[in-house]
């Protein structure tokens, strides 16, 4: 077991759990919110970004230097926690940073869509996942769809894509192909996973991410009335829907809520269920979906402390935390109301 | 000398002494085993925060009392 290459969860937990202590609370969070952009770029300096803001601060100012910080300090943390893993831990950890190989590839293709230049694209990626930096900078030089997809060949997302490609070519739009990446990628989380005791609960806590997702895209897709087969977003490998249920529960959003409140998650969403129903909020349901998904995540370090789950719950939380403090840049940029920014945050 | 070897086999197969020894040898190798655990996590705490390095320090030996005990053996027998 202490052979060296082995797994070695006592070090890499010891270290995510003092970074998990450094990430910003309530109260931090509270005083950010009645600050202009200015103000929590001085804050983030004085706190774990400061690296990132005295890099970039001469170039950038204002809501890009924070998202630049942000992003860049994102991809250093998870980048340092892949350097300290070795053996199986680090396997099960790049098996979960390969979303960000997802989330680069749909940037990348976004980008070329929406014909924006490389570097308002590259400022967007989060190089964290398994492509290096050179395959990243290969896919951003592609001008056309056709080339990003003809260099992935060969990587996880290949099996789908050629398909959604000629899909696009039909239809015009991106959903496709951003549908097959994100397929590829929670259908490569679970496949091939050894389950014992250690990842018994993080395949239950990535069948739990699968389930939301599917819950989410469902009702999502309920509320928009839009004319789409739900199956065709169905991910394999929750426990909650099968793809048929999924589609007869997508045309009735009750039947969808009751199924829910019914699983096993519907004591951790049943105040969020209750808020869906009467004030029919979409994105307070979507809110409150991802804070029981954090909840969930930290309870499962706490039941088996040498496993990868507190790294996950870690991952999950530094997300978090970037996705607020944009939000509260980005809010206060356009002049939103410290009310309704706070309605946007989701804190643990 | 085949009374010797009658005698030995008759006798219990290790020395007391010899088995004190063993009992410290196992008590030593079990915090050794203790301390591999304690110490990679003290190391990563260490790196964090500096300030913690006399916690780990205090934690990663705790596991060493095991082989102070197992000394006491060697007197008593």
């Amino acid at each position: 077991m202490s052979t060296a290459g082995g797994s070695n969860p006592e070090y890499v937990n010891a270290r995510v759990r003092a970074r998990s202590a450094a990430l910003f609370d309530e109260e931090e969070y509270r005083k950010l919110v009645r600050m202009g952009p200015a103000e929590i770029a001085r804050f983030m300096e004085e706190s774990e970004y400061e690296e990132e803001i005295n890099a970039l601060g001469s170039r950038f100012s204002g809501v890009d230097l924070i998202e630049f910080a942000l992003n860049r300090n994102l991809a250093k943390q998870f980048n340092d926690i892949l350097k300290w893993a070795d053996g199986r831990l680090y396997d099960l950890i790049a098996r979960y940073l390969r979303k960000f190989d997802a989330w680069n590839v749909k940037t990348i293709v976004r980008g070329i869509y929406s014909e924006a230049d490389k570097e308002s694209v590259d400022a967007d990626l989060i190089r964290a996942g398994e492509f290096d930096d050179r395959f990243l900078d290969r896919l951003l030089d592609a001008t056309t769809i056709e080339e990003v997809v003809e260099r992935l060949d060969g990587t996880m997302f290949d099996a789908g894509l050629e398909q959604a490609y000629e899909d696009y070519e039909d239809s015009g739009v991106l959903v496709p192909i951003e549908n097959a990446l994100d397929r590829a990628y929670y259908e490569n989380l679970l496949d091939g996973l050894v389950v014992d005791e250690a990842t018994e609960q993080y395949r239950e806590y990535l069948e739990a991410e699968i389930d939301f997702r599917n819950a989410r895209n469902a009702l999502r897709l309920a509320r928009s009335g839009a004319d789409i087969d739900p199956a065709d977003y169905y991910i394999e490998g929750g426990s909650l829907f099968s793809a048929t249920e999924l589609v007869t529960l997508a045309q009735n959003p009750d039947e969808l809520v009751a199924k829910i409140r019914d699983s096993k998650y519907g004591d951790e969403l049943s105040n969020a269920l209750d808020e869906l129903e009467s004030a029919s909020s979409l994105i307070g349901f979507e809110r409150a979906l991802e804070s029981a998904l954090l909840e969930y995540a930290d309870g499962l370090g706490y039941v088996f402390p040498l496993s990868v789950s507190p790294v996950v719950s870690y991952i999950l939380a530094k997300e978090q935390e970037v996705d607020n403090i944009r939000a509260i840049a980005r809010g206060r940029e356009a002049g939103l109301s410290e009310d309704e920014i706070e309605q946007e945050l989701v804190i643990q | 000398m085949l009374e010797n070897i009658a005698l030995q086999s008759s006798g219990p197969a290790i020395s007391p002494s010899a088995a004190a020894a063993l009992a410290v040898g196992l008590a030593a190798f079990g915090a050794g085993y203790a301390e591999r655990g304690i110490g990679a996590a003290a190391m990563g705490a260490i790196a964090e925060d500096n300030d913690l390095f006399v916690n780990g320090l205090i934690l990663t030996v705790l596991p060493e009392t095991l082989v102070i005990l197992a000394l006491v053996v060697v007197f008593i027998v």
